[in-house]
């Protein structure tokens, strides 16, 4: 995360220098020349569209639920009827048909539908939390670095102090505990297994993470000409927030943010519940499907390999493209 | 009230069928007729030597008077010889109580409150101090101070205990012992048929006078077995040594031991543990854990002769709360046993539950084997049963109601329930789950207050008798918090059955076994509980050893001083 705030001091403004255009439209053009941060973001997109297509595949294919046990069932593969759970508790592997493409699981559910059921809650959870960060680090970062100060000094030291705890080990008390007994707003009450749970819970332990740069753009920001002009013009300072800082940060670093956020909220989503404190069984996730498989890994590694691989594939991808996004904002970082 | 004692997995495997053979096989090993190694299985046994045995927890602790889980039980039951004890053997002759320390079984008054014993002259401690009567209330005293996990059985019902527990006696009242004699009276402040059992544990086993009244689990107190404690490494290791003097004490029916040497270490990590065992680089494959499924194909290829699946008194089950929607409604209760598949659960196990159906496990009297009011534990439910049940629920005008699977987070617990939570979907419930973490599940599901309404549950006995399964289903057990009649319980019909078998002494329960039977068939035909399993534990053995002269005895597990070098 320390990495990303080089891109605050990316000189945004020495790439717009004798173009004319706007840096969001330069950076877009860098994008559309970075064929590998291209390919990888066609690679995400299409896991999640295959992600969402879960239902089509567990109704039409698979024939199948995700949380559907088949301890019992005998399926044939190859012509030989073979049981989809054996005796010692041994599940099946992959089959590469249509039934148990990859295999099934301790409780005989297909493997493939819980990957596709499991990556849409995963996906799920990581954009909500991607969000809910963005919205605090926004709000965090904005009003520290633009009203500095006291305020400064209350909110940084309130950054510091989510900051000094590990992300893993914040999420994880976090979630143990409010999975439990859910959470309940006065006006709405939260369910133990709802996905929001760890949604909200990621959202804010990475909060500082971002608040932080995000507070020293507005900070330089704030000295800009643009914004003393718009002082001189009389503009209030919530106005000048919304008409000046804003528009420049959702313009440099906020995609920037978002992507590399993304990837970050997937893994400690995965991470969360693998430790039992993210999403909540019987739902599936590619980190409970983690979980679920460790205690067989060496007899039937499909159980950890299906969903791991899935994993390593949604981060990676989102991963390179957000730092695509990061080299095309940040032209003097690709040079090096 | 009760704690339940075992820290067992679920492991193993192998078939069903050993639950009867494991009941009708020999065992008893050195049994002490005392002349040193005796009886069966001797030829093939020899004394001396060290044998090593491997654990994947070490116990609780090693004080007779603190300890309460499986591991602990084995150490002490070496070391420590109660007035009172099980028969040296494997399956439902291992729960037969026979005198330990003391000459015979008690004498009971006909109104069943006073018990008299007298305890055996000449024995002495393992470093030469005389075992006295008075040791015996200093036990059971020293149990109470300690907080022994199982103390209320001494506080609730041995007369003066409870006050001697609030700090208002100096003893107990209810405890009389005389040195000169060796006589040794016990008043109960109510009759109570199993207290013969009670008097089995051994945290009822004589220790000198001078213990103090603190826990010893790292210098734990002298004891009169036929081991003593040697080098104690806590948390790490343990040595037990022959008690050269037990032997010329002839004590019948207890084993004077093989090895001169027993070794016990920790090995958290089971796969190891069970290759240890498998390469003979260990001897004893601790009863109160997994078999891992990776390792278990290799055992049952490689050591099939010395490995065995050994029924215990444990009994896996679903409870309902009868006092809340749906399973209030008999029909819902009755549907979910219907369509139960039970030899699915046991594969969740990795086969180490045999299908039952029935509450009283096997080894305890009044069990049930075979089919109940359900059909055939060992079959699945065909689909027009299970579409049967699903009328029934929809009969009852209860589709769709929504329901909360209380579960823990350890497999294979979660698994059950993750079968469980979709069967009652496929019944035609809304079913959820919720998933509380292993330390505190039972205390969660005991508070009232949450009106748990269908989640795991499993009890292991504290002894062999069925009234310790009983209080599961009976009013008493019933409590705002550490409830453990977790399915609220209370039917007239069972309090009147119960009432007269639970006075009735442990030396009667095979006479009473049929109305045990009885009241286990009213409680299955109402669907109290889901029942769809009992518990095995894995006899895993080197090739070092004497495989038949070692004991599984379904109290005290393996017993140590029954494992013999080739």
């Amino acid at each position: 995360m320390v990495d990303q705030a080089a891109v605050v001091s990316s000189s945004i403004e020495e790439e717009t220098t004798g173009s004319g255009d706007s840096p969001l439209r330069l950076a877009l053009r860098r994008l559309r020349r970075n064929k590998i941060a291209l390919f990888f973001g066609v690679i995400f997109l299409l896991v999640v569209l295959v992600c969402l297509l879960a239902p089509v595949y567990a109704n039409d294919i698979a024939h199948t639920g995700p949380n559907a046990n088949h301890i019992s069932e005998i399926i044939k593969v190859n012509g030989k009827a073979t049981p989809v759970v054996n005796t010692i508790g041994l599940p099946i592997g992959p089959t590469y048909h249509s039934k148990f493409f990859f295999g099934a699981d301790q409780n005989g559910r297909d493997i493939a539908v819980r990957l596709l059921y499991g990556g849409r809650n995963s996906l799920a959870i990581g954009f909500m939390a991607t969000i809910v960060t963005m919205i605090g680090a926004l709000l965090f970062g904005v009003t520290a670095g633009f009203f500095r100060g006291w305020t400064d000094t209350i909110l940084s030291r309130l950054l510091d102090l989510i900051w000094a705890y590990p992300a893993l080990l914040l999420a994880a008390a976090l979630g143990v505990s409010l999975a439990v007994g859910g959470v309940n707003l006065g006006f709405a009450h939260l369910s133990g297994s709802s996905i929001l749970i760890p949604s909200m819970v990621i959202g804010v332990v990475y909060i500082p993470y971002v608040a932080r740069p995000i507070r020293g753009e507005v900070l330089t920001l704030r000295e800009r000409e643009f914004v003393d002009a718009a002082r001189i013009l009389g503009y209030s300072r919530v106005r000048i927030i919304f008409s000046e800082i804003l528009p420049n940060l959702s313009a440099s670093i906020l995609p920037v943010f978002f992507a590399l956020q993304l990837a970050q909220s997937i893994v400690l989503e995965a991470a969360l519940s693998f430790l039992g404190a993210g999403v909540q069984p019987p739902s599936a996730s590619w980190g409970t499907m983690l979980s679920d498989g460790s205690g067989l890994i060496s007899v039937s590694p499909h159980l950890v390999l299906v969903p791991g691989i899935m994993l390593i594939i949604a981060a990676l991808s989102v991963n390179v493209f957000g730092d695509g996004i990061r080299q095309a904002f940040d032209p003097r970082s690709s040079r090096h | 009230m009760r704690m339940r004692r075992t820290v067992l997995g679920i492991a193993g495997l192998t078939t069903a069928a050993l639950t009867l053979a494991a009941c009708s096989s020999s065992g008893g090993g050195n049994t002490g007729s005392g002349n040193g190694p005796s009886s069966q299985n001797t030829s093939a046994a020899k004394s001396g030597g060290t044998v090593k045995v491997v654990e994947g927890t070490y116990p609780d602790s090693l004080d007779p008077d603190f300890s309460y889980t499986t591991q602990g039980l084995e150490a002490d039951d070496t070391v420590y010889i109660p007035l009172l004890t099980y028969a040296a053997k494997e399956g439902t002759a291992g729960t037969q109580l026979i005198p330990g320390l003391a000459t015979a079984l008690p004498t009971v008054s006909s109104d069943g409150l006073t018990y008299t014993m007298t305890m055996r002259s000449g024995i002495k401690y393992s470093d030469g101090t005389p075992v006295q009567a008075a040791d015996f209330a200093h036990a059971i005293e020293r149990s109470i101070k300690i907080s022994w996990g199982g103390s209320s059985f001494f506080t609730g019902y041995i007369k003066g205990a409870a006050d001697y527990a609030a700090g208002k006696a100096q003893t107990i009242s209810g405890i009389q012992t005389d040195n000169s004699t060796g006589k040794i009276t016990i008043t109960l402040s109510q009759p109570y048929g199993a207290f013969d059992n009670i008097l089995a544990f051994e945290s009822a086993a004589p220790i000198p006078s001078s213990t103090p009244m603190k826990v010893l689990s790292n210098t734990p107190p002298i004891g009169d077995g036929p081991y003593k404690f040697g080098k104690v490494v806590p948390n790490g290791s343990y040595q037990l040594l022959r008690n050269a003097a037990f032997a010329s004490y002839n004590i019948p029916g207890i084993p004077t031991g093989y090895a001169d040497e027993v070794d016990v270490s920790v090995n958290s990590n089971t796969t190891a543990e069970a290759q240890a065992v498998l390469n003979s680089q260990a001897d004893v494959f601790d009863a109160g854990d997994t078999i891992p499924a990776q390792v278990l194909p290799q055992v049952m290829s490689q050591a099939k002769d010395r490995y065995q699946k050994t029924p215990l008194a444990s009994t896996y089950y679903f409870f309902m709360n009868s006092r809340v929607a749906p399973f209030n409604n008999k029909a819902a209760r009755t549907a979910v046993n219907m369509a139960m598949d039970r030899p699915a659960l046991a594969k969740l196990s990795s086969g180490a539950l045999t299908p039952g159906c029935n509450f009283l496990p096997p080894t305890i009297a009044g069990h049930a084997d075979g089919a109940c009011s359900f059909g055939d534990p060992t079959v699945s439910p065909s689909a027009a049963t299970v579409a049967k049940a699903k009328q029934m629920i929809k009969s009852a005008g209860l589709a769709g109601t929504p329901v909360t699977v209380w579960s823990e987070t350890r497999q294979p617990r979660q698994n059950f329930c993750l079968y469980l939570n979709d069967l009652l979907n496929t019944l035609g419930f809304k079913s959820t789950m919720k998933v509380v973490a292993d330390a505190t599940y039972f205390q969660t599901i005991g508070n009232e207050s949450l009106n748990p309404q269908i989640g795991f549950a499993d009890w292991s006995q504290d002894f062999p008798n069925p009234s310790d399964f009983y209080l599961l289903l009976s009013k008493a057990g019933i409590q705002r918090t550490n409830n453990e009649n977790f399915g609220d319980v209370d039917d007239p019909q069972i309090e009147s059955q119960l009432a007269p078998l639970e006075k009735d002494p442990a030396s009667q329960l095979s006479a009473d076994a049929s109305k045990w039977q009885a009241l286990d068939k009213y409680v299955a035909d109402q669907s109290y509980v889901a029942v769809y399993g009992y518990q095995t534990a894995p006899k895993f053995l080197s090739d070092r050893v004497n495989f038949s002269a070692a004991v599984f005895n379904p109290v005290d597990y393996i017993l140590f001083s029954t494992v013999g070098l080739k």
